[in-house]
């Protein structure tokens, strides 16, 4: 079995504000979640095609001063949400 | 006018968060006092399911997180269905604000079986025919509280507004002992006929004196306190009985400026939200439906709320002081008033950038009012 793919719930809404700060709405319960600009970044890169290790790279890539223990921050992150049911992942089989 | 500096304009939303949207021109009764017949919201047209669908699949680029369907009557479009499937389709959420009159039990099956649905506003005036059917006539009571057990028995969560007017302002008591106990609802909102539309015709009929006011208000805050809170106001009696007597209160004490008082700030919607007239014309607010910002599917509508002249004279309103009114002079609740509703002002005088008379203490005193005792507010 490969790495999980996390994918972004399709019906949850990104709502980029001015400061690049967001808020996830999912429209089935009227939460909302505010996600700072890496996690406006990780969430664009939700799309099932991703493991953490691609994320982590794409945040090495596109952010400064990226903390060493970064892969632990995304992987909590992307928890996070699937907790909250915005994020579901799809397992692939080799 | 002092107008928005480059942070402010900054700092707006990307895209509004909701939009209120005129669904029909049509609707089966003639309230007395609505808003919407023979103002400019009235256009006489309707657009077909195919424009608000196209129109759904912009907001939902847009990330708009929620509409509100109003008119005339929405339950009067044999479409509806289709419409909030396309609402739902479209990642969104919706409320629907009706007479109550035409909801059937097909339709609130559907709205039960959503978790989309925001609320139903249901317009309820009074705990019995005779009240509710003055304004909005005959047979009309029994036919709203039919629909509102219904959307009840399918767990659609209700909203029950009621208008406050001549004729049911002495019926307040039976009026929540029957919405919040025998129907058992958990709350319920209230404001007042205001000089828009049909109201503006029918004055004498509905607007209340100065002295209904006072009583609207004591009966309402009282009201509010034997029920824990459970009557809401964001207009009418009920909000200026609260918003006036702490004005009075500051004023007492020589408080300091309240934060938004001194200038026109009585209005934040242009801020997070913007209208659609039955037509498609984009408008702030459908009390504000003459000003015409630009067409559905036409003009796109980032655009519009980004860069729309009359919006950001809209917004910028709230830099404009008080004092710069004659209205104003010598007032002194200057510091903590807001100047109240546009829409209103708009309605009483024809400018928008003015303090609306109608919410104004300094003219209910002068008329005779009285506040409410102290025992009455909410701490
Ligand atoms: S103009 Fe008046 S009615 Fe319209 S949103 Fe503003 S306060 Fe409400
Ligand atoms: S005159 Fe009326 S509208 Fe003007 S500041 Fe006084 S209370 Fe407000």
């Amino acid at each position: 079995m490969s790495a999980d793919k996390p994918v972004a719930n399709p019906q949850v809404v990104l709502r980029e504000e001015f400061d690049d700060w967001a808020v996830l709405f999912d429209p089935d319960t009227a939460e909302g979640f505010a996600v700072n600009p890496v996690g406006v970044l990780i969430w664009k890169e939700l799309d099932g095609n991703h493991d953490i290790a691609d994320i982590v790279r794409v945040v090495r890539e596109k952010c400064e001063n990226v903390p060493e223990d970064v892969e632990t921050h995304c992987r909590e992150f992307v928890d996070s949400l699937i907790r909250k049911g915005l994020v579901g992942t799809e397992v692939t089989h080799d | 006018m002092i107008e928005a500096g480059p942070q402010e304009r900054a700092r707006l939303m990307r895209t509004p968060q909701s939009v209120d949207i005129d669904i029909t021109d049509r609707c089966n009764l003639r309230c007395k006092y609505c808003y919407f017949y023979t103002s400019p919201a009235d256009v006489k047209t309707d657009l077909p399911l195919e424009e608000w669908l196209r129109f759904f699949e912009e907001l939902n680029r847009c990330a708009v997180t929620e509409v509100t369907l109003a008119g005339g009557e929405p339950f009067i479009r044999e479409d509806l269905k289709e419409i909030l499937e396309g609402v739902i389709r479209n990642r969104m959420r919706f409320s629907i604000l009706s007479n109550g009159t035409l909801i059937t039990e097909d339709m609130a099956r559907f709205l039960g079986s959503t978790p989309r649905c925001n609320y139903v506003q249901v317009s309820l005036d009074g705990s019995e025919p005779e009240t509710h059917d003055s304004c909005r006539g005959k047979g009309t009571f029994e036919k709203a509280v039919a629909g509102l057990r219904l959307l009840q028995k399918h767990k659609v969560n209700v909203a029950v507004r009621v208008t406050i007017h001549r004729y049911n302002v002495r019926d307040l008591e039976a009026t929540a002992r029957f919405l919040l106990e025998d129907l058992g609802l958990s709350g319920f909102g209230t404001n007042s006929a205001g000089h828009m539309g049909l109201c503006q015709k029918n004055m004498e009929q509905v607007e209340l004196t100065t002295a209904e006011r006072e009583l609207a208000m004591k009966t309402l805050l009282a009201l509010n306190k034997k029920y824990g809170g459970r009557i809401s106001a964001s207009a009418g009696p009920l909000a200026e009985g609260r918003m006036w007597s702490r004005m009075e209160r500051a004023r007492r004490q020589g408080a300091a400026a309240f934060p938004e008082g001194g200038r026109l700030t009585g209005c934040g919607c242009p801020f997070s939200k913007i209208s659609v007239r039955t037509d498609g014309v984009i408008v702030p607010c459908n009390m504000l439906s003459h000003i015409e910002l630009g067409r559905i599917n036409r003009d796109r509508l980032d655009d519009v709320w980004r860069n729309h002249s009359e919006l950001w004279k809209m917004r910028d309103r709230r830099s404009i002081p008080l004092s710069r009114f004659e209205f104003c002079r010598g007032c002194p609740y200057l510091d903590y008033c807001t100047g109240n509703c546009p829409a209103l002002a708009y309605s009483l005088l024809g400018v928008v950038d003015h303090p609306s008379p109608d919410g104004c203490l300094r003219k209910f005193l002068d008329e005779g009012g009285h506040l409410p005792e102290e025992e009455l507010l909410e701490p």
